[in-house]
């Protein structure tokens, strides 16, 4: 009896509280003010924490417009999900940060023939057929380093190669580039080790703890993203013998940053996530109260940072409060 | 002949006594004669720096399992322990308070797991799953998810040194001999042992069950704070997102060590020991450029492997088991219920 009258409260407050709410958004929308659905692929990613937060800033400058924002949780069947549920609450306008490309394209495919205007946004998917998206392009973040290695990296050098995640549309693009863009016009330099880190500092810091033991002399460390490249500094900052060790990243991060300035990191490229943000925002704006059909696919720059411009870089970090 | 057959019995009696040692002994060796640069003292040191973190929380998981219980969250609690310890410490400048903080984080976030396991009576594996979530939603949100750069000193907990011996394996050592005092010293180690062994008999033996089991939690949250505290230092950042996994990295320490998830049964000796088992396995895998796709395969057929053979150790320990006794006239043969 106990046990039915709980079940019986539970569901009462589970119909209330969905009648509360959806009252409740019923009301924003009949105000006038546009919703928005941002779909971020994982909250605790810190690139897409960044942008998600940077989405949230970016749209206190539109006050006809409210965004929501959900996380997929790194999950293909969680971000399905809120795509469904964004379509029966009957959003104006979604901006999906994808998970997987491949998982996520027939779901974005409903969203489009429900008459729902969506940007795909870090990454694109590639091959939907209206919709927008503004993105980065994972390729040039790491050619812009690779063509930097060229110059740099020495003859016969022997690297190490740091991965994200294995089957991510970013590490994998990346390391494309680096590839493409280095490793097949350089067949004298060898890989003495290649390692997925899973974007982790602490799985980076490993994989170089024990690379220090076993490769006589590492040249160059490339990395995917700044997280691991910085990973692998921290185990060889205190030793002399890396004092000239070349190390690449992709992001653009504040510890980056602060590696570059004093000399300890050669290069990472900027995924500007205020920019990114920036350009959702409009697009949106743009689509719900500009009257925009045009579809637009833009990619924001990928702007290489070295020691030449990174204390630009760092203003940005200042000017944030994520350095002091 | 019959002392042949008491050797035999004796070697056999002791292998599986000890096995867990001769394995780790048995891997030493092999790891140094298939890379000249293991055996070095920098290597060496390297393994020990590694499975620190995962060790302190591997004792943790062994008292936790000897009593029957399990920790899914220490991962997620020893990011929040970390982030906020790092983030206290920017804002005070004192390493002491910090670290303070981030042992109680440790142990409040345990408490809530022996509230909702002993006295809710929660299982364990619901109990500490929900906690994970609750743990890494906050150290989300106290970070919005950003990590934390320019922690200054703190990296001494992770990087510093003393009388050249790095700080994470001293309190990796003095962690072992806290659980191994426990386990083998106090009367609470043994209420551990009764509690998984049999928890009725160990009601029925006056054992405070409920009481025990709210206490080693509190104990293992110690235990997670310091590894929170270690880990961020180590890695000179406040990372929200760190230590996916680590639970079952620990848990892979504490069952190869011998530790039996039904409970009653486990070392602090042994667990360390799976520790160093998996440290070798890791480094060597590293020092030979073997694949990560290839190291995961080889990860997950040791921990099955283990369990295999918690399991059929559990059913050999449960079985009859017949002795020969020589008399002076004839042989004779008992039966025996051992458990």
């Amino acid at each position: 009896m106990k046990k039915r009258s709980l079940v019986l409260v539970l569901v009462l407050l589970m119909v209330f509280s969905g009648v509360v709410f959806a009252n409740g958004s019923q009301e924003k929308s009949n105000s006038g003010v546009k919703r928005v659905a941002y779909i971020a692929r994982a909250q605790g990613d810190s690139f897409a924490a960044w942008l998600a937060n940077a989405i949230k800033d970016e749209a206190k400058n539109y006050p006809g417009i409210s965004v929501d924002l959900m996380d997929g949780q790194a999950n293909d069947d969680k971000e399905n999900t809120l795509i469904e549920n964004c379509i029966t609450n009957k959003y104006d306008l979604i901006i999906l940060q994808a998970n997987n490309g491949e998982a996520q394209t027939p779901y974005v495919k409903k969203v489009i023939e429900a008459g729902i205007p969506i940007i795909l946004t870090n990454p694109r998917i590639k091959g939907i057929v209206g919709a927008n998206s503004v993105d980065a392009d994972p390729y040039e973040q790491g050619a812009v380093n690779a063509r930097l290695g060229l110059t740099q990296i020495p003859q016969n050098a022997t690297v190490v190669v740091i991965n994200g995640p294995a089957g991510n549309m970013h590490s994998t693009a990346r390391r494309l580039a680096w590839k493409q863009e280095f490793f097949d016009k350089r067949p004298d330099v060898k890989i003495g080790g290649e390692q997925i880190a899973n974007w982790n500092k602490d799985e980076a810091m490993k994989y170089m703890e024990d690379w220090v033991q076993s490769i006589p002399k590492i040249d160059a460390v490339i990395s995917m993203n700044d997280n691991m490249a910085a990973g692998a500094l921290e185990v060889v900052k205190n030793n002399p013998k890396y004092n000239n060790l070349l190390v690449y990243g992709v992001d653009g991060t504040a510890e980056a940053a602060l590696l570059i300035q004093e000399g300890k990191m050669t290069s990472t490229s900027f995924q500007n996530a205020f920019e990114l943000a920036r350009l959702n925002m409009k697009l949106a704006n743009e689509i719900l109260y500009g009257g925009r059909t045009e579809l637009l696919d833009t990619d924001i720059d990928c702007p290489l940072i070295t020691k030449d411009n990174v204390q630009d870089l760092i203003a940005v970090y200042k000017k944030t409060g994520d350095l002091k | 002949m019959k002392r042949k057959n008491n050797v035999v019995v004796s070697l056999k009696t002791g292998l599986r006594k000890y096995s867990i040692y001769v394995i780790m002994v048995l891997l030493f060796f092999v790891c140094a004669l298939l890379n000249k640069n293991f055996l070095s003292v920098s290597n060496l040191t390297n393994i020990l720096r590694q499975i620190s973190v995962t060790t302190i929380l591997a004792f943790g998981e062994t008292m936790l399992v000897i009593a029957g219980l399990i920790d899914l969250a220490s991962g997620a609690v020893l990011a929040l322990a970390g982030v906020v310890s790092i983030a206290v410490f920017k804002s005070t400048g004192s390493l002491w308070i910090a670290f303070l903080v981030g042992i109680g984080l440790g142990v409040l976030l345990n408490l809530l797991s022996g509230i909702l396991v002993a006295y809710a009576k929660t299982p364990p594996f619901i109990a500490t799953l929900a906690i994970t979530m609750v743990a890494r939603g906050f150290a989300l949100l106290f970070t919005n998810g950003q990590n934390i750069y320019q922690i200054g000193k703190y990296i001494i907990f992770g990087q510093g040194s003393l009388f050249g011996i790095p700080v994470p394996i001293i309190f990796m050592l003095l962690m072992f001999i806290l659980t191994w005092y426990i386990l083998q010293n106090t009367r609470f180690g043994r209420s551990l042992y009764a509690i998984g062994g049999n928890e009725e008999a160990a009601v029925a033996s006056g054992i405070r069950v409920t009481n025990v089991k709210f206490y080693i939690y509190l104990v293992n949250g110690v235990l997670v704070g310091l590894a929170g505290i270690l880990l961020m230092s180590r890695v000179n950042a406040g990372l929200p997102n760190a230590a996916n996994g680590y639970e079952f990295e620990a848990l892979t320490a504490t069952i190869i060590g011998g530790t039996s998830f039904s409970g009653g049964l486990g070392t602090a000796t042994g667990t360390i020991a799976g520790a160093f088992i998996v440290g070798f396995l890791n480094n060597i895998m590293n020092l030979l450029g073997v694949n990560s796709y290839v190291q995961q395969i080889v990860k997950g057929i040791i921990i099955a492997l283990a369990v295999a053979f918690d399991i059929a150790a559990k059913n050999r320990r449960s079985k009859p088991r017949e002795i020969a006794t020589e008399t002076k006239s004839n042989v004779t043969v008992a039966t025996k219920n051992v458990k």
